[in-house]
């Protein structure tokens, strides 16, 4: 059913007699079709199994619900209380490895905030000046004194607010939230006026600013933002700082706003500020925010495989979710039958988890709740990094499960270290991912000299990786300068590296930017996703293209010629396919367990 | 009012209100912000509501943004659209959103909408500030605003509901002029014409605008005074708004009979013909003391046997019957001018003529009209017959394959597929536009506050999901929006159509005419849409460089 499904899409959604530029994009497009038969048989199992798995959750979370909640507010507020002095945190990996990953935005590099600086500060001119001046990207709240008398926080690019139902403020990105009760106030009066109205505010727009609103029951969460991105972007921030929330507390949270509409929520948040700020900045350089689908870090086939048989050994033994990563990117995930994680969580319990610096250097157990996967309820992670930027989790629904779970950390880690895992993790953060200069010359035209050395059907584990030491490219053929593939089944995303001229974290953020409103442009939710798109402004030409089973976003120099970046993009997709084994974690997806 | 009661679920679809944030600051005065409300049968508390959300997003968003305030409110059911007319003068109106009843609006069309109305009314009345300021009390602007806004909406009147531009209209620009392609002699006789015309009339300061059909062929007004009066003139003054005594408002313009079919299905539209009637029989809180003059009113205009216009709206001179000639404001010069249009088959002249240049009134006024016959009736005959010639009809314009929309905002000039053609695209087609439209609305609304880079040049092609290209194109002050609904079409293919187009109409690069600083410019555009400008008094040359 399903391969005849994407035959006939790709009839429907392409010439039938085609010119020959659009004739390889067909071609592409019936492998991928082909192709991803075994994938789709299991979407559609996943579908159930899923629905399986959150109703055994469900019933199992409302016979212990009550007790569970109590008791996991306690122990969140235990780790908090050890979070609160991570204050001067500093990525031990930082300095080390500037080249990275060439994600500039990364913890530890020399992220910047632009949305920190006020707003005159961001403009063009002084995009120099800002980017030498910036120092790394300090965790934390930062203009503690500032409220909403004071210029500079009424001028601050990107506030966001989460407040209850009856206006008290619960988290504040800029300024104290107890002096900003009044302004809270506000907010909440803005809703309500409209909510009596028999109607629901989204977004108000005065000139550059949006407000844009969300409500959660008893929780509001408002952003004001002048920083250009559409509404459905701002809004799925909005989203994911809710979701934050629920990681933290669950949802059952709501029944304290049933008992006392004036409940104070903030001591239990409290100790949380680098939680949000690191989500929030996150916001600004990790594309999975809006993509909805994680990236995994570049790895053989078979270094992958040996770290997932481990993960998976233990999955059988009353592990939930077993997942290794590498910073925010996914190093082998096994999920225990029948369960299945969402990209959305596993950015937000990453982001909790690198963001509270009481992770790096003990093992952990913490309450913690996935809210795609079961916002009522509480499970429970033991966190334990392996080396300075790889840290194993092991997800279980029972709260008495630590002495086992570090039984069988002990055991991966062991197998990990034996079978050269983490080394070779380690190499590949240094080799970075895909590089735009490597992209395979076109069979018909002269092959390029600088061989790819990355994406070549290489033999296992020891591929010939060269090893860069600062890396500086200089953009790939026909002005190609920065690609965004996303599998669809898969829920992955690979980001090439970037090069010039994208080389600042000002630029990098502006790209992210003009892809959130591509991605937004193609995403129509009344009409359904258009299915190419071809954008020219003074910064960038930026093509994108969605089948149902990637989407592709590719970045080019503003003066690519339209014909060339379309034969481009058709070798990009290509390379994607023949390197998917290294770049994709396959099989172990969550779909196939 | 047994009536409008009976009707005040109608309410649900649209709303419009006029208020003064200078007005009624103290507690329990609030009511006297409110100007104009429509419907005017809604409780006070629910007109009130609506100011009092309005007002206070006013007041918020300043906090962030302080030059710019509140411009739309997007809640889940409505659209709320804000203009500040004048400053503190505000004007508001809420939409109802409904898929299934095709309300899918374009925001800045809808302020275009409230713009044309604000102008308009300065047009007859000058500014509100000013009328506020002559009768603090408010009833002469509420007069006067009441009757005004009414008649504008009844253009919107499709059986009993008001129709408001949505996305069907989206291959259209309110607030823009649409102009008449005329050879090179046709250029140079039409260009005689105005000589004569304006001096003719003896007076020093004379301005004209000259139509023909509904297509503007010169002026010599400034650009936003040549758009109020052109609006004016195509809904009231052309041969087509004389004759067919139904709505001929801008919208449906050139959409004679296939385009007045199509007006499609049941929009979210708003029951209030019985508002309507009520208007002719007593309107609310109207007084007859201020002697409102309705110039917006319907077939209140006819053709004199001198070929000129003539219409009693502005009442009759004291003491006799000939009928006053209508005055307007010039919004450039602040002037106030005599109106006076004649009318020749399908050409249509306006001739403005300075209140204070004629001393003695009327009699002054019908000596400058017997100066124009005498003068200009032979130029008159021969233009129009010149320009009947090369008038391709209704479909003029059409590029085939093409349904297009060409704004040259700079001159505020635009043109676009015929009505009739524009319906013929898919729904899906005319959605995607309309929201690839609001997206460079966005855009272009950024660039403005961020002066640095005014000019945006910006290319889309999208293939939505049907298939169909939209593209749009903006490249200093220009904008290109086109649909090609061909199907098994490429990127490089459609580009390439887009380009064909675009060398045939460099967009718009050199097409559009409104005169400068009161200066005669011609602009004539080619049946071939190839773009020449001739004629000129003295900026002719340095306008085809700019």
């Amino acid at each position: 059913m399903s391969s005849s499904d994407s035959n006939s899409s790709s009839v429907d959604d392409h010439n039938p007699n085609p010119k020959p530029l659009d004739y390889q994009f067909e071609t592409l497009n019936l492998e991928q079709g082909s192709g991803s038969t075994i994938i789709q048989n299991d979407v559609d199992e996943e579908g159930r199994q899923q629905d399986q798995g959150s109703s055994l959750n469900g019933s199992l979370n409302v016979n212990s619900n009550n007790h569970e909640q109590d008791d996991g507010i306690g122990l969140v507020r235990g780790v908090v209380l050890r979070r609160t002095n991570s204050e001067v945190e500093v990525d031990v990996n930082g300095p080390s490895s500037p080249s990275s990953s060439g994600y500039a935005g990364e913890r530890g590099s020399s992220g910047v905030s632009e949305d920190d600086e006020i707003e005159e500060v961001a403009n063009d001119s002084a995009l120099h000046e800002v980017f030498d001046s910036q120092a790394a990207w300090l965790p934390g709240k930062r203009h503690v004194d500032e409220d909403d008398a004071s210029i500079s926080w009424r001028k601050r690019k990107k506030h966001f607010f989460i407040l209850s139902h009856s206006g008290k403020p619960i988290y504040s990105r800029y300024g104290d939230e107890h002096k900003l009760a009044g302004f809270s106030a506000t907010l909440q009066a803005i809703i309500s006026f409209v909510e009596n109205g028999g109607d629901r505010v989204k977004l108000v727009r005065a000139g550059k600013h949006q407000v844009v609103f969300l409500v959660k029951g008893p929780i509001y969460l408002v952003c004001i933002s002048c920083t250009e991105q559409p509404y459905e972007s701002l809004r799925g921030e909005l989203e994911l700082i809710y979701g934050q929330m629920i990681l933290i507390l669950t949802k059952s949270v709501n029944r304290c706003f049933e008992k006392n509409p004036k409940f104070d929520m903030t001591p239990l948040l409290g100790g949380t500020d680098v939680v949000f700020s690191s989500l929030i900045h996150s916001f600004s350089w990790n594309p999975a925010t809006f993509l909805h689908a994680y990236t995994c870090l570049p790895l053989a086939y078979g270094t992958r495989q040996a770290a997932g048989a481990i993960l998976h050994d233990v999955a059988d033994s009353g592990v939930l979710f077993a997942i290794l990563m590498c910073k925010h990117k996914v190093v082998s995930l096994v999920g225990a039958q029948k369960a299945s994680l969402h990209p959305d969580d596993m950015l937000l319990l990453s982001n909790f988890i690198m963001s509270s610096e009481s992770f790096r250097t003990s093992e952990s157990f913490s309450p913690i709740c996935l809210p795609r996967y079961n916002p009522m309820a509480f499970l429970y992670a033991y966190v334990r990094y392996l080396d300075v930027d790889t840290y194993l989790m092991l997800l279980t629904t029972s709260s008495d499960a630590f002495y086992h779970l570090k039984d069988c950390r002990i055991r991966i880690e062991m197998v990990l270290l034996k079978s050269n895992v983490l080394s070779e993790v380690q190499r590949s953060m240094l080799d970075g991912g895909m590089h735009v200069e490597d992209l395979p010359a076109d069979p018909l035209s002269r092959p390029r000299s600088a061989s790819p050395h990355f994406g070549e059907h290489q033999e296992p584990t020891d591929s010939p990786r060269r090893f860069r030491e600062p890396f500086a490219g200089i953009g790939g053929p026909a002005g190609l300068w920065h690609f965004i593939y996303r599998s669809i089944y898969l829920e992955q995303y690979i980001s090439s590296e970037f090069s010039a001229p994208i080389n600042s974290p000002q630029q990098q953020k502006r790209l992210y930017r003009a892809y959130q409103k591509l991605y937004t442009s193609m995403h129509d939710k009344g009409n359904g996703a258009h299915k190419t798109q071809f954008r020219r402004d003074e910064n960038y030409v930026l093509l994108c293209w969605v089948t149902p089973d990637f989407e592709l976003y590719a970045t080019f120099d503003p003066l690519a010629d339209k014909g060339l970046a379309i034969k481009t993009c058709n070798r990009v997709c290509q390379w994607v396919k023949d390197v998917e084994n290294e770049i994709f974690l396959l099989g172990a997806s969550p779909f196939s367990w | 009012m047994g009536m409008a009661s009976a009707n005040s679920g109608g309410s649900e679809g649209m709303e419009l209100c006029i208020f003064d944030l200078r007005r009624g600051q103290q507690e329990g005065q609030e009511l006297d912000k409110i100007l104009f409300f429509f419907p005017a049968d809604l409780p006070f508390s629910t007109q009130l509501s609506v100011i009092g959300l309005s007002e206070g997003l006013i007041t918020f968003t300043r906090i962030f943004s302080p030059e710019a305030a509140c411009e739309v409110i997007e809640a889940e059911r409505h659209s709320h659209v804000f203009y500040e007319a004048e400053p503190d003068i505000w004007m508001v109106m809420v939409v109802e959103k409904s898929k299934e009843a095709e309300a899918i609006w374009r925001v800045e069309a809808l302020r275009e909408v409230l713009k044309e109305i604000h102008s308009l009314f300065m047009m007859f009345y000058g500014p509100v500030r000013e009328m506020l300021e002559k009768d603090p009390s408010g009833g002469q602007i509420r007069s006067h605003l009441y009757p005004f806004v009414m008649d504008y909406l009844s253009d919107f009147l499709v059986g009993k509901k008001i129709q408001l531009p949505s996305f069907r209209d989206c291959l259209k620009e309110c607030g823009t002029v649409q102009m008449l392609t005329v050879g090179r002699e046709a250029a140079i006789e039409v260009q005689s014409l105005v000589r004569v015309l304006e001096s003719g009339a003896g007076a020093t300061h004379c301005y004209s605008l000259i139509l023909f059909q509904d297509l503007l062929v010169s002026t010599t007004l400034s650009p936003d005074d040549t758009i109020n009066l052109f609006a004016y003139a195509v809904q009231r003054l052309s041969p087509r708004a004389l004759s067919s005594g139904v709505s001929s408002w801008s919208y449906l313009r050139r959409g004679s009979t296939p385009s007045h079919v199509v007006v499609g299905p049941t929009f979210a539209t708003v029951s209030v013909s019985d508002q309507f009637h009520q208007l002719h029989a007593t309107s609310p809180s109207q007084d007859n003391s201020y002697h409102v003059k309705r110039p917006l009113q319907h077939n209140r205009w006819s053709k004199g046997k001198d070929g000129f216009l003539v219409t009693d709206i502005w009442g009759t001179e004291t003491g006799s019957l000939i009928p006053s000639t209508p005055t307007i404001w010039l919004q450039q010069t602040g002037e106030r001018m005599y109106l006076c249009a004649y009318q020749y088959k399908s050409l249509t002249l306006i001739l403005l003529v300075p209140l204070s240049s004629i001393l003695n009134g009327e009699q002054g006024v019908s000596l400058v009209k017997q100066q124009v016959l005498e003068n200009a009736s032979l130029k008159i005959l021969k233009v129009e017959e010149k320009l009947s010639k090369g008038w391709g009809g209704e479909n003029a314009y059409h590029v085939s394959g093409y349904r297009y929309l060409l704004i040259d905002d700079d001159r505020n000039v635009s043109r676009a597929s015929p009505p009739a053609k524009v319906t013929t695209l898919a729904k899906e087609s005319l959605l995607a536009m309309s929201k690839l439209r609001e997206e460079v609305d966005l855009e272009k609304s950024r660039s403005k506050w961020d002066n640095a880079d005014r000019d945006k040049d910006l290319e889309i092609c999208i293939r939505a999901k049907n298939n169909a290209w939209v593209i749009a194109r903006t490249n200093r002050g220009k904008e290109l929006y086109m649909v090609l609904e061909r199907a098994n079409e490429t990127l490089l293919y459609a580009s390439d159509a887009f380009e064909r187009f675009s060398d045939r109409v460099p967009l718009l690069a050199s097409s559009g005419a409104v005169a400068l600083g009161g200066q005669l410019i011609h602009v004539i555009i080619l049946t071939e849409i190839k773009v020449v400008i001739v004629g000129h008094r003295l900026l002719g040359v340095r306008f085809l460089l700019r």
